[in-house]
């Protein structure tokens, strides 16, 4: 008896040691698949990644208005991206289908179209060419700005899009473990109360 | 192999809760008070495995420990691997919760093919017939794990064979590597607690 409950507490402190070492030493990444969007100008660009940072390469990407009528598909290229030109000025949902049942969407407001379209539109008509004046209007100044934030914040995105596709932490991890054995502790209490029930009711 | 949320209509949806429920109560059913214990060890490794990233092959794909689960528990693997997935759900957004009797199905049921299959023979005490049988066990229950994934998604993928080939292809290396820690378990487990192998029913010893 001693013996075998000296081998079980042997292979329950190998079990938490390998899972201590798997969940720090090794890249943690799995079976997750993540699509970003942005718009900049009159273009959407997109990244699609599997959780462990792996690009979605050569995987379909659906289009879909407000009303959910598509409106254009088209594939990643082997580094996850895709890009289109805006079709319509709607809510846009970005659906990507990565094959063997993954799936993931990402939805860009109308609003935020707008917002991108329109300094475009009105780039477009006031000539992109000009002279500095000496005295900017209010629009252009603001036109300007908007026009280098994007071009500023264009990294910060994307490390937004990276920070977002990260594994799952340590404290998940143990966490989840912690749960399972939590319901164990549930499980065996609720077994053995039966069990004293029932010698109970044999006294 | 965690199929994601909106992938699937709702009769499969429908259909793989119903199957799930029904191999979880079977499992329950034959859960004794000393079983739990094993039960919640497994689990836990099936929770984990799932971290454990492969990098070979065309796709994204991980270990998932089905085999050693169906192998040691039988019936009882399927409240195990519904209670690690539905944690992978919770906690790492893997498959999701509607899909999650479709994903326990498609993960246990092979786990439980595979106890009829093999769990007398690696009992065995020929040690190379027990740890042909692990092997065996361990690769198998990643294959029906494929073509059941593939079978869930008929309804919404163009054609069966297609989708079933390429995630068997995809999990070739996992195949084998699962077969060989299917085989150090059973063979670790055969010089420190045999009476583990012999079925976890009790009844045969």
């Amino acid at each position: 008896m001693e013996k075998r409950h000296k081998s079980t507490m042997y292979a329950l402190i190998l079990f938490f040691a390998s899972i201590l070492v798997i969940s720090t030493s090794l890249p943690v990444s799995a079976h997750k698949v993540i699509i970003f969007a942005w718009v900049e100008g009159d273009t959407v660009f997109t990244e699609s990644k599997f959780s462990g940072g792996r690009e979605a390469t050569d995987a379909q990407v659906f289009v879909f208005d407000k009303e959910g009528k598509q409106l254009l598909d088209g594939k990643t290229n082997n580094k996850g991206e895709f890009s289109f030109k805006i079709p319509k000025l709607t809510d846009l949902r970005i659906v990507l289908s990565a094959g063997m049942g993954h799936k993931a969407e990402w939805r860009i407001p109308e609003s935020e179209i707008k917002e991108a379209g329109g300094i475009l539109e009105k780039k477009r008509a006031g000539g992109s060419s000009q002279p500095i004046a000496v005295g900017l209007s209010k629009e252009e100044i603001k036109e300007l700005i908007e026009d280098s934030l994007d071009r500023k914040l264009r990294p910060i995105v994307r490390m937004m899009n990276k920070s977002q596709s990260k594994g799952p932490s340590v404290t998940e991890i143990l966490g989840g473990i912690g749960y399972i054995f939590g319901l164990m502790g549930v499980a065996i209490y609720f077994k053995n109360r039966g069990k004293k029930r029932e010698v109970n009711r044999d006294n | 192999m965690h199929i994601s949320e909106g992938v699937l209509s709702a009769p499969v949806l429908i259909t793989g809760a119903v199957l799930a429920a029904a191999g979880v109560a079977v499992g329950l059913k034959k859960m004794d008070s000393d079983k739990i214990p094993q039960v919640a060890v497994l689990s836990s490794a099936f929770f984990v495995a799932s971290l454990i990233h492969v990098p070979i092959g065309p796709s994204s794909v991980h270990l998932i420990l089905n085999g050693i689960n169906g192998l040691l528990l039988g019936w009882l693997c399927f409240p195990s691997i519904l209670v690690a997935l539905a944690l992978q759900a919770i906690l790492f957004q893997f498959g999701g919760i509607t899909v999650l009797g479709v994903n326990t199905v498609n993960m246990a049921l092979p786990g439980v093919i595979c106890y009829y299959l093999f769990s007398r023979l690696v009992n065995r005490e020929r040690r190379l017939i027990s740890l042909t049988a692990a092997f065996a066990s361990g690769l198998l229950s990643v294959f029906f794990s494929g073509i059941l994934v593939a079978l869930s998604l008929l309804f919404t993928e163009q054609s069966f064979i297609s989708v079933a080939k390429l995630i068997v292809v995809a999990h070739l290396p996992i195949m084998i590597i699962e077969g060989i820690i299917t085989l150090f378990c059973v063979a670790f487990l055969h010089r420190v607690k045999p009476e583990l192998l012999g079925g976890i029913y009790g009844e045969a010893t």
